[in-house]
């Protein structure tokens, strides 16, 4: 006999003999699971048992929620009310079509979660515009997707879908191949504007490129004002994450006589002239080399136009 | 809860357990394998058929060859006492290989160790008879034909980061984290005096370390920290100059400064506190000091002004605060209130750099900036029914901009100013969003905002036709932003959502002042769509289509057969993204997938040059001339089949079939006939090289094997 064939027997003769001696149901992974593990399992479309797998597994964190911790009592949720022609959802559900209010969703989780990165969740553009802890979170999943950088960016993208596309772009940060994530810049929980993990633009960014911080012996104003204004750090069609090309970047700022006003334009051959090669190669770039800043005290003009 | 399975497990253990005995209370363990931490290790070769200088920057894959596929996830918990161990070890046979091993006594104490190298491969080849490219020593040969070679700009970051946890008790734990990153390799750059190739050359490390406490309590949340930062750069000059071609040293060195050691440290406090159960307050106060006072190289032989520094002694000062509210005033209504202070003042000394000659047209000083904001935010949400809530928001943003004014001219303008400046932005910002649900499977949302930026008049620059712009940002704009999205879900199995999303900016301009950029707009389509097409196989597709647009207009000067031009550049970038996916059980054992993305992107470069004087459209130097900028058409297909088979019940050999297709006509590297782009006109004469096309198909095999 089949080993299904074999538990469904069992399992009508138990039913039976439990109508009769109702034997205390065991927990399976939380204290006090047993009256929800009864109904729900790895069976459902999210699987609960899993949950163990996790932090919130962990029994010997005296910590450890149970399930009525996040979902509440819900005791008509178990016990259906013999009027009720569909049994109650739990006092606190989570899934897409939950009709817990999202406030009181993320309110399960701040019960234990409030500190550190989410003290200003309640601030942040997430919190106030219809996204829980659980929008992103599979909590009850072994792998919870988005705390892994290599998928976190779906989950992201979500929403973000003009990200996805950015993303997607020649130059990008190394999101994509895994080596980066969202949350290496963006503190998804936080009150910052942008949510980012530092203070402002240029802060967060000098995490990883702390060379342009400077401050220089000769400061190039947008770089210390926000990278932003020159750089598109979600991936563009141009090198270096521009958002246009030179000379059209530079010219958005300048429209010196000579040759930075030149129009955009391809050299016909092998020149030296810089007023025909403001679009080729690095364009405006080509000279102006360290236009983050510079260091040269060289006594030249040019030292003070990032060209030394 | 899904009626697919009808057998569910607790009631197969109890049935076992309670009918059959102990006998076959041995399928319990099951429910073990469901709930206890799972480990996978995957071993396996790939082999890439051609290289991939594009599509291989950062996985460590750029070339045609074989690779080791090698990754693990190792999770032990001893469930007596809590204690994790967890290594995570992710491309071990690659150049992009990373790990992180982590000791943990929950709720207790944990320590852990990371490392991850991120290598970068420049896409471009570069063939040059530059010598020492990415040393702090380049010689660049003056024969016009000299034998170039190959090199290759790319940079690999080194990081190794160190962790440790404890929780102090009562709500109570401390943290620190240490990393340090070592970063090397080259990357395109230039000689800075003449259009000629250089190479920088990146030797650095960068450490971070941060050291914080953390305390919550059911009504007060408070978290303090130190955290520092230093960078450190092996070079500070590098010296190029030509050579003949016997390879002597020409004299005209000519020396590139580069970023010199900083460090910054920063303390910090974030806190916030219940004053109720439905209202909240925030605050964060934050100071942070980065200095920079390192020598200032100077190559041999180079002129410097008497007064100029030699060091800097720069220093940034940054100082942070912020209050906020939140409140749930009724059940109805809430509304937050908050209020920024961000100080970006830069302290270092105002001195003179460069003064060549008598009198200062061209002096330099150094300019140390400073950004002040404050920005103040009002925002209300109000549910209107169950299903319907409307949110409506204000934020008014004031920011003082300062910048020294030391070298003035007679006119008391300020000599070395080429950009126009404001003292003073303001920003006010208004948005209203509605949200609904419009049936059980219907669900959408709209939002409309507008903001208003402008300042006082802008400071003057040093020349007049500087003058006439607007700087983008800086200048007056008004911008629109407008999003529609609905989330329908016709069938329990099948998910749609939609998405669309307007902006628009119109840059303030004045007959005075009519340059810079006069309107953008940025349009967002995107469908995406999920379904289940049984309980063994799911799809998911999405599109999107993306555009931005800028007009911008300018002034062109007379300069070298160009004549006095006004210049209205239309540029236009045109996205359109396909990805599509299809995964399931093909057999009891054997499962598979398939994954498609497909991006476009044109970019535009129209210019109007409507001629306002004598000369020609371009400008001409020595027989060469210029043509307008064609279009850009960046394609990418990557195509990706999957197949794992189950061999025995933990493990499994997985299967990968990739291919990749790449096209460009970037004319980035490239003169107008459409030839390599070549550097100068009396030296080496270097190229930099991209492939237009590129093609590769990936191969790989995975034993995979699970425990627990």
């Amino acid at each position: 006999m089949k080993l299904a064939h074999l538990a469904l027997l069992a399992a009508l003769f138990s039913a039976g003999a439990a109508a009769q001696d109702k034997p205390a149901r065991k927990d399976m992974v939380l204290n006090g699971d047993a009256k929800c593990t009864r109904c729900h399992n790895e069976g459902d479309d999210y699987p609960v048992l899993a949950i163990g797998k996790t932090k919130h597994g962990t029994m010997a964190d005296a910590r450890t929620p149970t399930c009525t911790s996040c979902h509440g009592e819900s005791d008509s949720h178990i016990n259906k009310p013999a009027s009720a022609t569909e049994r109650p959802r739990p006092d606190r559900s989570f899934g897409k079509h939950s009709k817990t209010p999202l406030e009181e969703r993320s309110a399960a989780c701040l019960t234990c979660h409030q500190g550190g990165n989410r003290i200003q969740w309640q601030m942040s553009a997430h919190s106030n515009r219809d996204v829980a802890c659980s929008s992103c979170h599979q909590i009850h999943a072994a792998h919870d997707k988005v705390r892994d950088k290599l998928t976190q960016p779906d989950t992201c993208f979500t929403c973000h879908k003009e990200q996805r596309a950015q993303i997607n772009r020649p130059w990008h940060h190394p999101v994509p191949e895994g080596k980066m994530s969202c949350s290496s810049c963006h503190n998804v929980h936080g009150g910052n504007p942008k949510q980012l993990v530092r203070d402002s633009v240029t802060e967060t960014c000098f995490t990883c490129h702390m060379e342009k911080r400077g401050p220089f012996v000769h400061n190039h104003p947008p770089v210390q004002e926000d990278c932003a204004i020159c750089h598109q750090p979600h991936g563009t069609t141009i090198p270096s994450l521009l958002k246009a090309r030179p000379p059209f970047l530079c010219q958005e700022c300048h429209s010196h006589t000579s040759h930075p006003s030149q129009a955009g334009a391809l050299p016909g051959g092998r020149t030296i002239s810089n007023s025909l090669l403001g679009s080729v190669g690095r364009g405006c770039l080509t000279c102006h080399t360290n236009i983050h800043g510079s260091n040269s005290t060289q006594n030249s003009a040019t030292a003070g136009r990032f060209r030394r | 809860m899904s009626s697919k399975h009808i057998l569910k497990l607790t009631a197969l253990s109890a049935a076992l357990a309670g009918a059959w005995g102990p006998a076959l209370a041995q399928e319990e363990p099951s429910v073990a394998e469901l709930s206890k931490p799972e480990s996978v290790v995957s071993l396996g070769i790939g082999y890439w058929s051609d290289d991939r200088p594009r599509l291989g920057i950062y996985d460590g894959m750029p070339d045609k060859g074989a690779y080791g596929l090698l990754d693990a996830l190792i999770i032990k918990r001893d469930d007596a006492t809590g204690t994790w161990f967890t290594l995570d070890a992710r491309y071990l046979g690659l150049d992009s290989r990373e790990f992180r091993a982590e000791w943990l006594r929950q709720g207790d104490i944990g320590v852990s160790i990371e490392y991850n190298r991120i290598p970068y491969a420049s896409p471009f080849t570069v063939m040059t008879a530059t010598q020492g490219l990415g040393t702090s020593m380049q010689r660049v040969p003056t024969p016009s034909a000299p034998v170039l070679g190959e090199w290759q700009a790319g940079t690999v970051r080194d990081g190794w980061s160190a962790g440790f946890f404890k929780n102090l008790g009562g709500g109570t734990d401390f943290r620190v984290s240490l990393k340090n990153e070592h970063k090397e390799g080259g990357r395109l750059w230039g000689r800075g005096g003449a259009a000629e190739f250089a190479a920088e050359p990146i030797d650095s490390d960068t450490r971070q370390l941060e050291a914080v406490v953390s305390h919550a309590g059911k009504t007060f949340q408070i978290q303090g920290g130190y955290y520092g930062s230093s960078y450190t750069n092996r070079n500070s000059l590098v010296d190029t100059a030509n050579i003949n071609a016997a390879g002597t040293t020409l004299t005209n060195p000519f020396y590139l400064s580069l970023p010199l050691d900083n460090q910054a440290h920063q303390l910090y406090v974030n806190g916030a506190y219940n004053f109720t159960d439905r209202t909240r307050g925030t605050f964060k106060v934050a100071y942070t000091r980065a200095t920079q006072d390192e020598d200032i190289p100077v190559g041999n032989g180079v002129p410097v002004f008497s007064g100029a520094p030699t060091h800097l002694d720069g220093r940034l000062d940054t100082t942070l605060a912020q209050l906020g509210v939140n409140s749930r005033a009724t059940s109805n209504l809430s509304w937050l209130a908050s209020l920024r202070y961000y100080n970006s003042d830069e302290k270092t000394p105002q001195q003179r750099v460069v003064q060549p000659a008598a009198g200062c047209g061209t002096c330099v000083d150094t300019t140390p900036l400073g950004f002040k904001t404050l920005t103040g935010r009002l925002e209300g949400t109000y549910r209107l029914t169950a299903g319907t809530s409307l949110i409506g928001g204000l934020e008014y943003s004031d920011q003082d901009r300062k910048v020294p004014f030391g070298n003035l001219n007679a006119t008391g303008v300020d000599n070395q100013r080429y950009v126009p400046w404001r003292v003073e932005l303001e920003e006010l910002t208004y948005y209203v969003q509605g949200r609904r649900s419009l049936s059980e499977t219907l669900n959408g949302s709209i939002r409309y905002g507008h903001s208003k930026r402008d300042g006082p008049d802008f400071t003057l620059t040093n020349e007049a036709q500087s003058d006439m712009i607007n700087p983008i940002h800086i200048a007056d704009r008004d911008r629109d932003k407008f999003r529609l999205m609905l989330d329908w879900s016709p069938l329990q199995a099948l998910t749609l959502t939609f998405n669309a999303e307007y902006a628009k900016d119109e840059y303030g301009h004045s007959d005075t002042r009519p340059y810079g950029l006069r309107d953008g707009s940025a349009t967002l389509y995107s469908i995406d769509a999920a379904y289940s097409i049984s309980d063994n196989w799911q799809m998911t597709a999405w599109y999107s289509r993306d555009s931005a647009k800028a007009t911008q207009l300018g002034q062109r000067a007379v300069n070298n057969g160009a004549a006095e031009a006004v210049k209205e550049a239309n540029l236009e970038d045109i996205g359109d993204t396909f990805g599509a996916g299809l995964k399931g059980t093909i057999a009891p054992r054997l499962k598979g997938g398939i994954d498609l993305l497909y991006s476009k992107n044109v970019n535009k470069y129209p210019e109007a040059i409507t001629l306002t004087g004598a000369g020609g459209v371009f400008p001409t130097v020595a027989g060469v001339t210029g043509a307008p900028l064609p279009d850009i058409e960046n394609k990418m297909t990557r195509l990706k089949l999957y197949a794992s088979y189950a061999l025995q019940k933990h493990s499994e050999v997985r299967f990968d079939y990739w291919h990749e297709l790449w096209q460009t006509n970037d004319w980035t590297w490239m003169f107008a006939s459409g030839t390599p782009f070549t550097y100068g006109t009396t030296t080496d004469g270097t190229q930099v090289i991209q492939q237009p096309k590129q093609s590769a198909n990936f191969f790989g095999v995975r034993y995979i094997y699970r425990m627990q």
